[in-house]
Order: C-alpha cells, then structure tokens, then sequence
C-alpha cells in the first residue's frame, strides 16, 4: 500500500512522490508542518478507512512510522 | 487532490490562485478563540472560483480580543470590509462548560449576562473603529448535561443558558444592518456534533472544527461573502421534461408524465415547491425547454399537481432552438446579466454545452435520481442578499409586469407613442434610512448604465448622505403597468463653482425609456437654480457599461481630459414622456 500511502503525501505536502521515502521526516520536509500533519493524517484515515489512537498519532517521526501503523491494521506494505 | 471537498484540496489551491483583474474585491478578517487553520486558505479559493479576489487577514491563535480592543492593532490597519468572529461555546463558559451546576440559576444569569456585554462590547468595538460588516458565530448548544434526561426540569439549565446568550445577542443586533449570526447550530445540525467535532483533533490542537469539515463551514461563511459583493444569482431557468416533471411531454403524454402520485412524482412536487417560495422571495424564474410550446403549456396550466404556473415564470422559452440561444434571448428579455442566471436541466449534454458556451451562468449539476434535486437547490448559497429590501420581494411582480410591457410594445408599432402611452412617472427620493439599503444594492449590482460603477456599501451611502456637499439620491420609477421601485442612482459633489456626479446608474430594468435623460436632465435643471455654472461626470468604460458609452455626449457634454464638462448654459436634450414628481 506504499503507492497509496505515497500518492496521499504528495498530494497533501503538493511535492513530487519520488521525493518521499521512508526517512521522510518534518526535519526533511518544509511542508510538514504540526497542522499539514493532521491534514494527512485526516487523508490517511479516509482513504484506508482506519482511525488512529490519540498516543500513535504522537509516535510519527518520519513516514516509515506510518508503515508500522498501517501494518498494524492489517494493510500490506508492498 | 481528487476530493474538491477535503481541506487538502483547498490548501493546495490557495497556492495558485489567479486574480481576474475584472472581478470583484474583498478584504476579509477572520479572527477565532481556537485554531482555525485552513479557513483563510478555502475561503480565498471559494472566492476565486467565485471571481472574487480575496485579501485576508488572520488573527492570531485567540489573540481576538487584543486584536478588537486595540485602535491600531493589525487588524484595524488591514481595514476589513467582512469580519468573522468566530467563538466557540467552550471556550466563552470555560470551566462551567464541563460543570454547569457549579452556579446556581441566578449566578448562571449573571454570568451569561456578563458574557453578552462581553461579546456586545467587541462587536461594537469593531464597528466603532472600522467600517467593516461583523458576522459572529452564535455558540453551539451542548447535546450533553451531567443531569441526563432531567435536564430539561432544570430552570436555567447549561442548554437553556447558552440558547439565551445567542437569542439575546440576535435581539440585540436585529436592527443593525452591519452585525449578522453565522447560525452555527444550524451548521451543527446539518452534518452532526459527532462529525464536527473531532475529539482527536481537539486534545492535539485546540481544533474546535474538524479538519474534514473546515471546508463545509467556509461555504457557510461564503453566503455572507455572496451576499455582501453582490454576486448573488436572481434568475433560475428551468428545462422542463425530467426537470420540472419526471418523464418526456412529447413521449408520455399529459397524463403519463410523472408528478405527485408516486415516489419519483413527489420528488419534482417538492422541488417546485421549493422553487415557488424562492420565486415569493423575489427570485425570479424562467423556462428554457425543448418542447412543443402547446404540449407543455397544457401542463403548466391544466395539470392538476403542478406547483409552479404560467405566472410564476417571468421569461418562457418553450421551442425547438438550442438551449444557449434561448438563455441569450433570456437574459435580454429580462434584462439581466448572464452571470444573474442559474440553469437547472437534467441532460448532461445540454449542461455541458452551456458550460462551455456560456462560462457566466451557473450551471447546476443535477444528479440523475431526481429524489436528490431538493437537496442540491436548498444547499445552493447563491440566492444569499445582506437584506432583503421591498424591492426583492416586490421583484417577481415588475418582472411579470415586464412581460405585459413587452407584449403592449409589440402592439404599438413606434417607439415614442409607445412611451407616451407607458405613462411614466418618476418620484426623486432623498437617501432615508429606507432608501440607503436600496441604493447601496443598486451600486453594487448595476453593471450596464452605470457611469463610474463605484461599488458602495450601506455605510458609506450612509454617510454621504449625512454629507452637506453631497446629494445622494434614488429614483422611482412607475408606469401604467406598475411600479418598479428604486431603479435609479446618482450622487453628486457639490462645489460653489461646480458639481461632480461621481455615481449615475440605472437598473437595467428601466433601461430605454428615457428615464436616464430625466434624472440627468434634473440635474441640470437644479444645478442652474443653484446658479452653478459647470457640471462634470466620468464615463469608467468596463466589460459591460457600453450602454451607457455615449450618454454625455448626447448631452452636449464636452469631453475635456479624463471628464466629461457641461457649461449649464448650454442647451441640452429634453424628455416630454415622463412626468416628474418632486423630492418626497
């Protein structure tokens, strides 16, 4: 589901998807913001139909900390 | 993104928004008691899909207060011409908002007394010190009290303290043209506490309205944006066959066509009925359908569930032309602009033809279940005015009145006979506290005779009216068929040596019949009596004034630099049709 997961960040942060990667973080990201940041995860919970809890929201460093997560419900990381 | 609905969406769009030199203008502030991030950014692309340029400004995260009570704070150098102030319920009753019965009735009283001097204070505050219009939202009603069911025992209850507080302040402002109630509980109502308020997103950043539906919350604040620039749509244009009645007249036949009776029938009940209440609020309708003009006047005459009736439509187009044709001859006949038009029509085909040809209307995309077509029209923000004045109401009336002048012209074969035999009349009227919102109307919507198209609002016509040096005036206008109401504008400079007329317009309604030469030739008429030697005006050319190009010139106007100069001893153009009835 990285293709997915990707599409939604580049959409969100408006850059290209081949600029994202796993170590993707607000240090590496102008755009991530504290506020773009519950922008995608708004985005994220839509398209995968998943609610995150209050503490995981808390854990995101970097994209790849999205990967845990999502694998956590179930959803394949290809 | 795809969703033109998601914040995402808006936050991008923000980015790249193109300013169309000819559009409108707005400066608008928005000023919150929680984090109201991505407001700013839907509301200027809402307005930019609208032709609006926006120019924002946003108070920092709840500094409203500091940003209210300081003259020369940022806000006031912005200069706002909307203000939104935004509240949220928990934050104006703080720790009484989790525990309500802490205070007994009569503190809960005073405390809520205290809060609408509070919030009163600011809303008079930002009007003292700028010109700007005030919208505030009221605060939302708790669904929940420690007291469960028994709530509603209590005598001044939390529920029943914060319905006071926002019908206080209603009553408060009712009077004053220049504060409005954003109505959140209707807001709330519509899509659910639980959708709008995200628990999550509240805890992590004092969001007090969901990221998902900041965007439904701007088109609540856009009806105010529609409504105070004036871009408000007066004209719905309806094709018939699955729009108005389910099924073809053509095919099916008078009785076989589908309204009432049965679940798809009543769903185009519904929607006429509540196209019949936008058309008694003054908005006028009209039809633009292929068809047999005698086959689907059968219907709109003789069926026996039909709503809307041959008087209801001011404008009928039944025939076999293509449908941007027939909203061309539309607008012409009554007058309006194509972007005063709103076109419904169930064919896909049509629509896009339209869309294509005919970028000013708006076209309604209907869904194919028609059960859906109420739904989309009550949603519509288009419709939005400031203040309803008489003459909105009174509209539908002139228009049909309109439509007897019309066919009375066909009857009289000359120009001038007929005019004479129109028998009008016109009444000059000092801007009064009736005639200021009038007026302002006029100056904001009037595109085609329209001299300088100054846009002014209510404040500001008000205040020129309270000006020695000024005359601001409205023009009556009747004829034998009816009255039009206040369909004509000017406002003049006055000098010892010379008037300047800085605003002269004309309603398009009125257009052609010589009313414009009357209220010029008055003018002059004064000027002279006040022994003024020289009058001066400018002709603003834009996209659509053309009508009114030549109007100086036919007055002997002389063209000197950026003005147009009259020397009141001149001879001018004279009007015999109409009868003038002095300053009321």
């Amino acid at each position: 589901m990285s293709e997915k997961l990707y599409q939604i960040i580049s959409e969100v942060f408006n850059i290209e998807i081949g600029k994202i990667d796993e170590t993707t973080s607000p240090e590496s990201l102008e755009q991530w913001d504290s506020f773009n940041f519950y922008v995608l995860l708004n985005e994220i919970e839509k398209e995968f139909n998943i609610k995150f809890d209050i503490d995981e929201t808390l854990e995101i460093k970097k994209i790849g900390d999205f990967k845990v997560l999502l694998q956590k419900r179930g959803i394949e990381w290809k | 993104m795809k969703n033109e609905e998601s914040l995402a969406y808006f936050l991008n769009e923000s980015k790249t928004i193109k300013i169309d030199e000819l559009g409108k203008k707005i400066r608008i502030a928005i000023l919150g008691s929680f984090t109201i991030n991505g407001v700013e950014e839907t509301l200027r692309v809402k307005c930019s899909q609208n032709n609006i340029d926006c120019r924002s400004f946003v108070g920092e995260y709840n500094q409203y207060n500091q940003e209210i009570l300081r003259e020369n704070s940022e806000l006031y150098k912005f200069n706002p011409e909307l203000t939104f102030l935004i509240l949220d319920v928990r934050h104006i009753l703080g720790e009484l908002f989790f525990y309500p019965y802490s205070l007994n009735d009569l503190e809960k009283k005073e405390f809520s007394e205290n809060k609408i001097q509070e919030i009163m204070n600011l809303l008079k505050t930002i009007r003292k010190n700028s010109k700007s219009q005030v919208i505030l939202t009221e605060l939302q009603v708790p669904t929940y009290s420690p007291y469960g069911i028994n709530e509603q025992k209590e005598e001044f209850g939390i529920k029943q303290m914060v319905i006071e507080i926002n019908k206080k302040i209603k009553h408060e402002i009712k009077n004053d043209n220049f504060i409005s109630i954003l109505e959140f509980n209707e807001f709330v109502q519509k899509y659910g506490e639980q959708n709008i308020f995200n628990y999550k997103e509240y805890f992590s950043g004092d969001m007090k309205i969901s990221i998902e539906y900041i965007p439904k919350f701007c088109n609540e604040l856009m009806r105010f944006v529609i409504a105070y620039t004036g871009i408000t749509k007066k004209c719905i244009v309806l094709d018939l066959d699955n729009t108005l009645w389910g099924g073809v007249i053509g095919e099916d036949g008078f009785d076989n066509i589908q309204l009432g009776e049965n679940p798809v029938g009543r769903s185009f009940v519904e929607f006429q009925k509540r196209l019949l209440a936008l058309n008694q609020r003054g908005i006028i309708l009209a039809i633009n359908s292929k068809n047999n003009f005698d086959d689907a006047m059968e219907v709109i005459r003789k069926h026996p569930n039909m709503v809307l009736r041959e008087d209801n439509f001011s404008c009928v187009r039944i025939n076999w032309q293509d449908k941007v044709s027939n909203l061309y001859e539309i607008s012409k006949e009554l007058n309006i602009g194509l972007d005063s038009l709103v076109f419904f029509d169930d064919d896909p085909v049509n629509r896009e033809f339209v869309k294509h040809e005919l970028k000013q209307v708006l076209v309604v995309d209907l869904p194919t279940d028609s059960s859906q077509y109420c739904n989309i029209l009550t949603n519509m923000k288009n419709f939005e005015l400031l203040k309803i004045t008489d003459e909105d109401i009174k509209r539908k009336e002139m228009y049909l009145e309109q439509r007897k002048r019309i066919e009375f012209k066909n009857e009289v074969s000359n120009l001038d006979e007929f005019l004479k035999q129109m028998d009008i009349k016109i009444k000059i009227k000092k801007a009064d506290n009736f005639v200021i919102p009038r007026i302002s109307q006029l100056t904001l919507k009037t595109n085609q005779f329209n001299l300088t198209t100054k846009r002014y609002q209510h404040e500001e016509i008000s205040s020129f009216s309270n000006d020695k040096n000024k005359i601001v005036e409205g023009i009556e206008v009747s004829d034998k068929f009816g009255n039009n109401g206040i369909t004509g504008v000017y406002i003049i400079e006055k000098t010892d040596s010379e008037w300047i007329i800085d605003t002269f317009l004309l309603s398009c309604r009125v257009m052609g019949r010589g009313v414009e030469d009357i209220m010029l030739g008055q003018i002059i008429e004064r000027a002279k009596q006040e022994n003024v030697k020289k009058i001066k005006g400018k002709f603003i050319p834009t996209a659509k004034n053309k009508p009114a190009e030549n109007f100086y010139k036919e007055f002997n106007f002389r063209k000197e630099g950026d003005f147009w100069v009259f020397n009141t001893e001149q001879e001018t153009k004279k009007v015999e049709h109409i009868k003038v009835i002095e300053n009321e």
